[in-house]
This record gives C-alpha cells, sequence and structure tokens, in this order.
C-alpha cells in the first residue's frame, strides 16, 4: 500500500523571471517546511528541470520576457500524460478573467493574484498538493496487485 | 553600453583589431625612430609623419585600452549590484516574513537607503501583501522612502516627479492616497493618469472604512472631480481589484453620474466579470444615450447574464434604430430563454447590418437545439442571401454545418 507522503516533502518548481519573487516564495515555502523547493528565473530551462526534477506542483508566473506562463504550460503539457495530475498554481497580478480562462483551459489548476498574502498562497500549496497526493494514491490502487512500480 | 549580447565576443574582435593596428603603427613609428636616428626622418615633413604615427598609435592605444577597462569595470559593476540585490532581497524578506531584528546581517542600517535597495524592497511590495507588506512599508517610512517620494512627486522636474509617483504606485502607501489624489488635478494629463494608477493600486490595499470621508469617497469624489480620459478612470478601476465591486455600485446608483463615468463604470463591470453587479448594470438598459445602452448590453454579455429586469429593454432594443445597440443586444439575448430570445432573433439574420447579422447567428446557436435549428433552416432556404451565408458562416464556426446546407447555401460552403 502507498503510504501517504508528507506534504513537506513534495517537490515544488517556482517559474518567475523576477528573482525577487523566486526568493521571496522560496523563503515562504521554506519557512513552513517545504523541502525540495527548486526555482528558475529562466523559463526557457523549464523542460530540462521539470525531467530531472518531477515536480508534484508548478508555481508559475504568468508574465515572463521571452517564454510567457501560457507557452511554459504549453511545453509541460506534451511532457504530462493525460492521467497524471499535476496542479499548476499561477501567480499573476493580471486580474482580467479573460486571462483566468485562458490560463485555466491551457491546464492551470488555481490562481494567486499579486500582491499575494502569505497565508493564502500557502493554503492553496496545501490543497493542491493534497489533490496531488489523491490522486497519485487513486492511481497506485487501480493497479493490480504486483503490478505497482 | 551599447549592446546587450555578445559582450565577449565583441571584446575580443575589439582587442584583436586594435592590437593589430597597435602593434603594426608601434613598428612603424620605431623604425621611423630608427630611421631618424640614422638620418632617415631628417626633413621635417618625414618629423610631421613620423608625429602623425606616433599620436594614432597612442590614440589606438588609449581606445582599446579604455574599451577593455569599461568591459572589465562594467562587468565588475553588474555583479557587484547583482550582489548587493540578492542580498538586500534576502534583507528585506527575512524582515517580511520573520519581522525586525530577526535576520542575520543588517544592511539597512544606515539611515538613507541606496537605490538598489529601494528596488528590491518595491519589487517584493509587488509581490506581498498583508502582514509582510505591512512590515515592509513600515521599514520603508522608518528610512524616510516614503517621505522622499512624496517631495519628488510634488517636486517641479517632471521626471522625478514621474518617477515618484510610479514608487509610490508600486509601494502602495497608504500615507500618500491623499496626495496621489491631489495630483489627479495636475495641470500635466501625464501625471494625472500616472497619479490615478497609482491611487487605484493603493486604495486596493487599503482596510475598507466606512463614512462619507473614507478612502473610497474620497475616491470617487477624485474620479469624478478631475479631468481625466475615459480610459485613465478604467484602468484605475480595474486596478482595485476586489475593492473595485463597491465602488463601482456607488457610481452606477448616482443619477447624477455623467455619461461618460456611468460608460466607464459598465465597462469596467464587465470586464471584472462582477456578476453579482448585472442588476445595476441593468438599470441603463433603457437609457436615451445610445452608446450607453450599447455599454449596458455589452456589459451583460460578458456577465453572461441578464437580469429579469432587464429582459423587456434588451428584446426590445434587438430592433434599435441604432446598428451598435443592435449588435450588442443581439449578443446579450444569447443569454436569455430560447422561447424569448429566437423570435426576435431570427428576423435580424436579415439585419442591414453585416454586425447585426452575426451577432443574431450567432447568439441563435448559443440558445441549444432550437436555436441551431434554426439557423440551420436558414443556411439551406432564407430567401436573403446574406442571411443565408451568415447562417453558414456560424454553423462552420460552431462546427453544426451539415452537408445539405453547405450544398444549398450559395458560394460560401
Amino acid at each position: 500500500m502507498l503510504a501517504t507522503p508528507r506534504l513537506t516533502d513534495a517537490r515544488i518548481l517556482v517559474v518567475d523571471d523576477e528573482r525577487v519573487n523566486v526568493v521571496l516564495l522560496e523563503r515562504i515555502l521554506e519557512q513552513d517546511g517545504y523541502r525540495n523547493v527548486k526555482s528558475l528565473t529562466d523559463p526557457s530551462e523549464v523542460v530540462a528541470l521539470y525531467d530531472q526534477f518531477e515536480p508534484d506542483l508548478v508555481l508559475l508566473d504568468l508574465h515572463m520576457p521571452k517564454l510567457d506562463g501560457f507557452a511554459v504550460m504549453k511545453l509541460l503539457e506534451d511532457r504530462i500524460s493525460s492521467d497524471t495530475f499535476l496542479p499548476i498554481l499561477i501567480l499573476t497580478a493580471d486580474i482580467r478573467p479573460e486571462i483566468k480562462r485562458r490560463a485555466l483551459s491551457a491546464g492551470a489548476k488555481d490562481f494567486v493574484t499579486k500582491p499575494f498574502d502569505r497565508t493564502e498562497v500557502l493554503l492553496r500549496i496545501q490543497n493542491l498538493l493534497e489533490t496531488r497526493f489523491l490522486h497519485l494514491r487513486m492511481r497506485h490502487d487501480a493497479v493490480p496487485e504486483g503490478q505497482a512500480t | 553600453m551599447w549592446r546587450r549580447y555578445g559582450d565577449a565576443a565583441y571584446t575580443l574582435m575589439t582587442l584583436a583589431i586594435f592590437g593589430f593596428e597597435t602593434i603594426a603603427l608601434g613598428a612603424l613609428s620605431l623604425s621611423f625612430l630608427l630611421g631618424s636616428a640614422s638620418g632617415i626622418a631628417s626633413t621635417p615633413v618625414e618629423g610631421i609623419l613620423l608625429g602623425i604615427v606616433i599620436s594614432t598609435a597612442s590614440a589606438l592605444a588609449l581606445l582599446g585600452l579604455y574599451l577593455l577597462s569599461y568591459h572589465f569595470i562594467s562587468n565588475m559593476r553588474d555583479r557587484w549590484q547583482a550582489d548587493q540585490l540578492d542580498q538586500w532581497t534576502e534583507w528585506w524578506v527575512g524582515l517580511a516574513l520573520t519581522g525586525p531584528g530577526e535576520p542575520g546581517v543588517n544592511p539597512g542600517n544606515r539611515r538613507r537607503l541606496p537605490r538598489v535597495a529601494v528596488h528590491s524592497v518595491l519589487s517584493l511590495l509587488e509581490a506581498v501583501k498583508g502582514e509582510e507588506g505591512d512590515r515592509l512599508k513600515e521599514a520603508l517610512a522608518s528610512h524616510g522612502v516614503d517621505s522622499w517620494f512624496l517631495r519628488r512627486a510634488r517636486s517641479g522636474h517632471l521626471t522625478a516627479k514621474l518617477d515618484a509617483i510610479e514608487n509610490l504606485g508600486k509601494a502602495r502607501l497608504p500615507q500618500s492616497f491623499d496626495h496621489l489624489l491631489d495630483l489627479l488635478h495636475n495641470a500635466k494629463p501625464v501625471v494625472r493618469r500616472m497619479s490615478a494608477r497609482a491611487a487605484g493600486v493603493t486604495l486596493a490595499v487599503m482596510p475598507p472604512e466606512p463614512g462619507p470621508d473614507s478612502p473610497h469617497a474620497r475616491f470617487i469624489h477624485a474620479i469624478k472631480h478631475a479631468d481625466l480620459q475615459p480610459g485613465v478612470v478604467q484602468e484605475s478601476l480595474l486596478l482595485l481589484e476586489t475593492r473595485a465591486g463597491p465602488i463601482l455600485r456607488e457610481l452606477l446608483a448616482d443619477p447624477d453620474l455623467s455619461d461618460t463615468l456611468r460608460w466607464v463604470a459598465l465597462e469596467t463591470v464587465g470586464r471584472l466579470g462582477l456578476a453579482d453587479m448585472a442588476d445595476e448594470a441593468a438599470a441603463s438598459s433603457n437609457h436615451p444615450d445610445p452608446e450607453l445602452r450599447a455599454a449596458t448590453f455589452r456589459c451583460l454579455r460578458r456577465l453572461g447574464s441578464v437580469p429579469e429586469t432587464a429582459e423587456g429593454p434588451l428584446l426590445a432594443a434587438v430592433d434599435d434604430e441604432v446598428d451598435f445597440v443592435r449588435v450588442q443586444a443581439a449578443h446579450a439575448a444569447g443569454f436569455l430563454s430560447a422561447e424569448a430570445a429566437l423570435p426576435r432573433l431570427e428576423p435580424h439574420l436579415e439585419d442591414t447590418s453585416w454586425w447585426v447579422r452575426r451577432a443574431a447567428a450567432a447568439s441563435l446557436a448559443r440558445l441549444g437545439e432550437i436555436g441551431v435549428a434554426t439557423v440551420r433552416r436558414a443556411a439551406e432556404s432564407h430567401p436573403d442571401k446574406a442571411a443565408r451565408e451568415m447562417a453558414v458562416q456560424i454553423l462552420l464556426e460552431a462546427d453544426e454545418l451539415t452537408p445539405a446546407a453547405a450544398r444549398l447555401a450559395t458560394g460560401v460552403a
């Protein structure tokens, strides 16, 4: 039987071109006990790091030069199998409903508007990770005994 | 200095060219000097030529030295600034998350903060709010940065003023709110624009207060009485985020509100998707100004909901004499029941305006199977060619085009 992993063991990938935001999120997560956090300020490196790190959650900025959040989600979409629940939490200052709709249809699972509240970010991260782990558990349970890898 | 990329290649190329030139000219100078010593440069012309060669070689050597020093120093400076930024960012983040006194090294001991420290904390304030943001704002105030920004915002130098207003918008300091509202009456439109924006983002993070003299009321009073372009007011309202609803509600409830501001408020309600304000928006359905009627129906269309009180005026507006009102009304009618909307929309498949025909056909297709059947029938057998074409186009877009309709429609499928 698959043991339920602790949320703080989750692998979290932060992608934001602003170094300040990355440091802030890293420290917030670190202070809340998350130990496996990696971050990128160059979104073009996201695919390589995704393959290597296999995150449980991606925190993604939407507006970035060269490769924006939509393009990053498109790149990740090609690497995520249809039966995998990889939550992507969007961090954006853009509150327009059409942007939210576009991001949701591109694969985002939730939003946090900048400037954000630390407690709100942590709660959303926790909710998404719980869903991720429940999904992993369901997948594991669905595999017949002896075939689980 | 003048490039961003390829610094290393450029430096090497510059070094090679100038090095080659300097060596060649140096060798030439040397041979001239040796020649001079042995009596070759004995005439005044040769002396002048020798002087020119020596000075050119020296100039090139100096220039090469300058370029190399420039790249070296600017590289060092960039690294130093990046280190400073990292150090300050760590310090500010530590301060925001753990409170004063907790972070180890305090680079903020100095009274006057360096530019990089201010840049770092302003970037952070764009990312975090709540208790953490308040700590950063307190730190800014304790270093006098808020007063410095406000002094510069009141200065006569336009660049300094705009820079300060932009920074005040990033910092979202409540103490700057009234100063920003005062700047909405500045003679320069660009100052008014930036101040409206900064006031909007600042109000978005200020705690709500009741009463006629609350920040909320002062903001409404200011935008009503300042000479602002509609787009500027709309932008400042959009930036209010969750605080926009109560302000828009108050604006729309004001019977004396100018038509321009009412139009802006309707546009903003629609763009923010404030569905709980559909009733307030619908109150302008019968406005005598066609621009406002159109804005009302555009707003309802964006909200995707038409209140009962607006159904009658909306259906009437589908036949409005002004075509751009008909367009918006036809779009919004797609959110009514099929029984109510279908008989009104169908005749507009042959409207004189292409836009109305398109809106009517699109809304019919949104009314469910009965609506799609109406559009399909129009595509196959409507006597008006324009109606048939528009119906086919909409069916194509909705992936509902049958071979029969495609065959019968003239020249489109």
